[in-house]
């Protein structure tokens, strides 16, 4: 009986292994047009972000092209024992943080009492001209920027040389001490429209009725903003503040490199990470310098990014990134 | 009661005019350089002798003329950067919404850890210089057309998370099962239903990418030294490197001398700064609706 019935099952066993087998043929037939839809985009991340990934081995080698980079020596962390003893790497990073800390508050503050006046006009005709104008500056790329700054900065001929300053020029691209101020004017003019956009839009959300019943009530209009508007706004202000945290190692390469027209003598003032990896790499050809910064700054940025998610989880948890 | 009334409503009126005053003052300060750039493009170069000023004192078009003859060279740098502009941008929609299709697809077993390969270069990166090091040492893209298609421009995580989460809050999985069950395979799914269903989303991606091609300088900056390969903004800021350079040279120097005569003046490098201005300036005003739009998704989401 048991000797018939060994053959049936283990015939049964082969037909579901075949059939399993088949549907899974089929399932990777069906799904094939699917990866080749997403071969393009694969290759394209493998080449512009994975294998650079790999690239932060660089920092721990002693690199010498001549020999090639698989060839080159270790050197463990002396690269960024090198990096970390010289002064270069203590503005950088003082002026990075520096700038973010600043202009990550400013910019709040800024954005938000713009949103609050354009939530004011949004239902008048003007807010339709004055939106997309004071968003306008941030559609202009760095190199473009730089040309403004010099019609006004310019030493011989610039605006504030022969106007306001007439009897006494300023050399301003020699001068390190006005930069922060000059980058911070420069920063808001730019950036200032665009950010108060998400401020604009979470306070279009507010439900009306909540001002209407204060009116009834007899709040003024500034009793509107401080009880109603400000409060409403504060999950989308931490959210941002959060989120800004993860950048905070990082910094527009533009506005620190190209506004300031590369000048050597205003390094005190705009150098940060982004603008130090460029010139040790492309103009002290400082390749271990360079590729240490770099790897400093990823793996920081990485580390703080995760850490802001965190946060945002536990705060907000619909606008957490994963 | 009625004294009231009117306070509250002059208080209201007051608030309304103050925020219009205020907000004016900033649109104008957000225009008033752009004005002066204009206005500099158009001086004499005796007039700006005495500096730059908002009005040309002197109204000439010798800037322009100088353009004219400098045609050739500004021309191909232009013609390279719409080149850029389109053929990127195209390629990035495509290469996007491909992506975006598989993720999107809820029988699709692995799409899960496609999406993770894809946001995990969101949180991590090998930093500039492995970067470089990638491009020109492995891809050999130095002082080719490709430096300014390829290195971090084409394909961005975030785009392809935005429009997959439009395909499926958008596109009901149950179209897709129907043109399924009526002999429509992935290509026409993607053709006819993905692509003609995603146009707000891939309008907004689309102008990003393309402002993003027309301003990037800095692939010029990293990967090219040929001239022949300037885009507009590369050549711009090249003008001003000559420009600096100049200035800490001494001037007595017959090569410094000879550099600075065949330099374009003040104003023609204004011009040349309008010229790259000029297509953001016209193409503005229709899609700034869609720009501010896309702000808004743009800045929660990364």
């Amino acid at each position: 009986m048991s000797q018939k019935q060994a053959p049936a099952v283990s015939e049964y066993n082969d037909l579901l292994a075949r059939q399993k087998k088949a549907r899974k043929a089929e399932e990777r037939r069906r799904n094939l047009p699917l990866y080749l839809f997403m071969l393009p985009g694969l290759l394209y991340l493998i080449a512009n972000n994975y294998i650079p990934m790999f690239g932060i081995l660089i920092a721990f080698k002693k690199v010498n092209f001549a020999t090639g980079i698989f060839q080159s020596p270790w050197c463990g962390f002396s690269n960024f024992e090198y990096l970390f003893v010289t002064k270069d790497a203590w503005i950088m990073i003082r002026n990075t943080l520096a700038y973010n800390v600043c202009w990550i508050i400013l910019d709040m503050i800024i954005a938000v009492f713009i949103a609050v006046l354009m939530a004011e006009i949004a239902s008048g005709r003007a807010a339709k001209v004055i939106q997309p104008v004071i968003c306008f500056p941030s559609m202009v790329s760095a190199v473009l920027l730089s040309f403004i700054v010099y019609a006004f900065l310019s030493t011989s001929y610039g605006y504030l040389n022969t106007t306001i300053f007439r009897d006494n020029p300023i050399n301003w691209y020699a001068t390190a001490k006005y930069w922060p101020i000059i980058l911070t004017i420069v920063h808001f003019w730019q950036n200032a429209g665009q950010s108060s956009i998400i401020y604009m839009a979470s306070i279009g959300g507010i439900d009306k009725s909540l001002y209407e019943s204060a009116r009834l009530d007899g709040a003024s209009k500034w009793k509107q903003i401080v009880h109603i508007t400000l409060p409403m706004l504060r999950p989308m202000i931490i959210l941002m503040l959060l989120m800004s945290i993860g950048r905070i190692f990082n910094s527009d390469f533009g506005l620190f490199y190209q506004v300031p027209l590369n000048s050597g003598l205003l390094t005190s003032t705009t150098q940060t990470i982004d603008t130090y990896v460029y010139r040790a790499l492309l103009q002290l050809n400082n390749v271990s310098m360079s590729s240490a910064a770099s790897v400093f700054q990823a793996v920081i940025g990485f580390v703080l990014v995760m850490a802001s998610n965190m946060l945002v989880r536990v705060i907000e948890p619909d606008n957490a990134l994963f | 009661m009625e004294k009231a009334k009117v306070s509250k409503i002059r208080d209201e009126r007051g608030f309304y005019t103050l925020s219009l005053i205020l907000l004016g003052i900033l649109a104008v300060f957000c225009v008033v350089p752009f004005i002066l750039m204009i206005s500099v493009s158009f001086s004499s170069e005796t007039a700006l002798a005495h500096g730059y000023k908002f009005f040309p004192e002197e109204f000439s078009l010798s800037a322009y003329s100088y353009l004219w003859l400098k045609r050739a060279t500004i021309f191909r740098a232009y013609g390279l950067t719409i080149l850029v502009t389109v053929v990127g941008t195209a390629v990035n929609l495509l290469i996007t919404s491909l992506f975006a299709y598989p993720l999107s697809r809820k029988d699709f077993k692995y799409r899960n850890v496609f999406a993770f390969i894809l946001f995990f270069t969101c949180l991590f990166n090998g930093g500039m210089t492995a970067s470089y090091i990638v491009w020109t040492r492995l891809f050999f893209v130095k002082d080719t057309i490709w430096a300014y298609l390829l290195p971090g421009a084409l394909m961005g995580a975030m785009n392809v998370l935005m429009v997959r989460n439009y395909y499926n809050a958008n596109i009901p999985y149950a179209i897709i099962e129907a043109a399924r069950i009526d002999g429509a395979n992935d290509v026409r799914i993607y053709t006819s239903i993905m692509l003609p269903l995603s146009k707000p989303v891939m309008t907004t991606i689309g102008l990003f990418a393309a402002l993003g091609y027309w301003n990037n300088w800095t692939n010029g900056l990293y990967y090219i030294t040929d001239s022949k390969l300037f885009t507009i903004q590369v050549y711009l800021k090249k003008l001003m490197d000559s420009i600096q350079f100049l200035k800490t040279s001494d001037l007595a120097n017959e090569s410094a001398m000879l550099a600075a005569q065949s330099l374009p003046t003040e104003s023609a490098r204004m011009a040349i700064a309008i010229i790259a201005l000029l297509p953001i300036l016209f193409v503005y005003p229709v899609i700034q609706g869609e720009l501010i739009k896309g702000m808004v998704v743009g800045g929660v989401k990364g």
